[in-house]
């Protein structure tokens, strides 16, 4: 009886040794395998799953009360996903998969400006990230930095003026907008050739202007926009006078004396243009940035 | 011997429980589901009744798994007829290697049944038989028996429910496991590292089961993989199975 006990005994005891180095050697040999069905390439087609996901509006009603929840982690899958260059295509469903982000928490702010980001220097579409922007302010009227940053990207990207102005000037309305934005905003109406608005924007921005730097930084663009209004006039009287005495004037006063221009404008400084007589030629005295 | 009866009994007990055939009306409705969903779709309709199909197949095989088998041994214990089982002579490991048998071949008739289905379905849309459908539902099944190995070790020492949450969580880290390797990429060397690293190794990679994608969208497939996958497969669920035992063995039933 009792050697049958003892026989039990060293039998468990035999089979417990027996199970824990099986474990052991289970345990190292699947790592093993993981090691090495990792190492095989298998061929994926990555993010085929997107086309599945549905509207943010309807995958809301699934969340059960979490929509931020997914919004955040739809995002940081995004970003991994974007950050692919594996995937020559990922900027197919870009709209959708960040609309659904928009959709599931439309208070996200860094979705918006990221996804912008991705969409004009990475997409290179600058229209979807207008769009994302454009979103972004609708959805939270208080944020500035969404208009402004669409009137960054239009000067950077598409180069037009006029585009920017109406995004700056949006940026404007909304409260709690850095003072840099006037300025910007009085830029692009001079880099879209309306200089009589500019004028005005600056002075404005001069008048108003309680830091000494930004005063001369306005006096400068002043300077600036009075000197090209003045000096497209004066080169105006100058070729209508060639057309009426075929030649160019000797000095800017027979503009006056002929009736082309009722008095001689003088720079911002109170200095003369300068003139060539030769080739009719007309320059402000003094590099605005220079004063 | 033994272990047969016993996987036999298990069979029997198990093709009579009612939501064994609730999950399986379930994963017929989603497999025809699918070509309403397919109407839906711009483009190739036979890819959307596929993925949906197969995914069907996975999901619904695992809520089988998992919710017939974290009864498989508490059911025993807490109606008491493991006493009456474990005082003939039957050892522990047959008792369990049985019952999980029993149950691997419950899901593999379900399974079968699930992809008869399937393949109909899709059979109705291309006038074809996909048999390379079957390398999917080969490792399908390869998942099933491991989540049934994990179920079966919660059911060892857990209530059902909670046993349902511990496997339903396996399913997840599962599929999710590979967001490990990304993280890797992003930590400095170092102790963090490694310990992230063997992490990575050691919790379950369903994804090496899963060739769904890969089928559905006729990508090659390197041979290799499929021989160390199902490696991979059995040792793991031999490791868990080695665990339920275990831990099996340490129960006191008097």
């Amino acid at each position: 009886m009792i050697a049958a006990r003892k026989k039990s005994r060293v039998d468990k005891d035999f089979s417990t040794i027996f199970l824990a180095f099986f474990l052991i050697l289970s345990c190292g040999v699947f790592m093993a395998l993981k090691a090495e069905t990792d190492s095989i390439l298998r061929k994926k087609i990555p993010g085929s799953s997107i086309i599945y996901i549905p509207s943010g509006k309807y995958l809301k009603f699934v969340t059960f009360g979490y929509p931020s929840i997914l919004a955040d982690i739809i995002y940081v899958w995004a970003i991994q996903y974007y950050s692919d260059y594996n995937i020559p295509d990922r900027f197919k469903y870009l709209d959708h998969i960040f609309s659904i982000i928009f959709e599931l928490d439309p208070h996200y702010l860094d979705p918006y400006d990221i996804g912008a980001l991705i969409a004009s220097y990475e997409a290179n579409d600058l229209n979807l990230a207008l769009k994302i922007l454009d979103k972004g302010l609708e959805n939270n009227p208080d944020q500035w930095f969404f208009p402004y940053t669409a009137g960054h990207y239009i000067q950077m990207k598409k180069k037009s003026q006029k585009l920017a102005q109406e995004y700056y000037k949006k940026t404007m309305e909304v409260k709690g907008a850095p003072d840099i934005v006037r300025r910007l905003y009085a830029n692009s109406l001079y880099k879209a050739m309306d200089y009589q608005r500019a004028l005005q924007a600056w002075l404005e921005i001069y008048q108003t202007a309680t830091d000494d730097r930004i005063k001369k930084i306005a006096s400068n663009h002043l300077y600036r926009a009075k000197a090209t209004i003045d000096t497209q006039n004066i080169k105006e009287a100058v070729e209508k006078f060639k057309g009426k005495f075929g030649r160019n004037p000797m000095d800017l006063s027979q503009l006056v004396k002929a009736g082309f221009l009722s008095s001689l404008p003088k720079d911002l400084d109170g200095k003369d243009y300068l003139y060539d007589p030769k080739s009719g030629e007309v320059k402000a005295p003094t590099i605005p940035w220079k004063r | 011997m033994k272990i047969g009866a016993i996987a036999l009994n298990t069979f029997k007990e198990a093709i009579r429980d009612r939501i064994l055939y609730l999950l399986l009306f379930f994963a017929v409705v989603c497999i025809v589901f699918s070509r309403i969903l397919a109407l839906l779709t711009v483009g190739d309709r036979v890819k959307i009744i596929k993925d949906v199909g197969l995914s069907s197949l996975s999901l619904f095989g695992a809520l089988m798994a998992i919710l017939m088998g974290v009864g498989l041994v508490y059911k025993e214990i807490d109606k008491r007829t493991i006493h009456s089982l474990l005082v003939k002579p039957i050892h522990r490991y047959q008792f369990l290697l049985g019952k999980y048998f029993g149950l691997v071949l419950t899901l593999l008739v379900m399974l079968l049944a699930m992809s008869l289905i399937y393949l109909a379905v899709i059979f109705l849309h291309t006038f074809k038989i996909e048999w390379t459908m079957f390398i999917a539902i080969f490792f399908i099944f390869l998942e099933l028996c491991l989540i049934t190995s994990v179920a079966l070790l919660f059911s060892c020492f857990s209530t059902p429910i909670l046993s349902s949450l511990f496997s339903l969580a396996f399913y997840l880290i599962g599929h999710f496991s590979w967001g490990l390797e990304t993280l890797i990429k992003k930590v400095k060397p170092g102790a963090g590292k490694t310990l992230a690293q063997l992490l990575y190794h050691f919790v379950p990679d369903l994804e090496n089961f899963n060739f769904k994608m890969e089928i559905v969208q006729n990508l090659p497939i390197p041979a290799k993989i499929y021989l160390f996958s199902t490696l991979y497969g059995i040792f793991y669920t031999a490791f868990i199975l080695a665990l339920a035992l275990l831990v099996f063995r340490k129960r006191d039933f008097i």
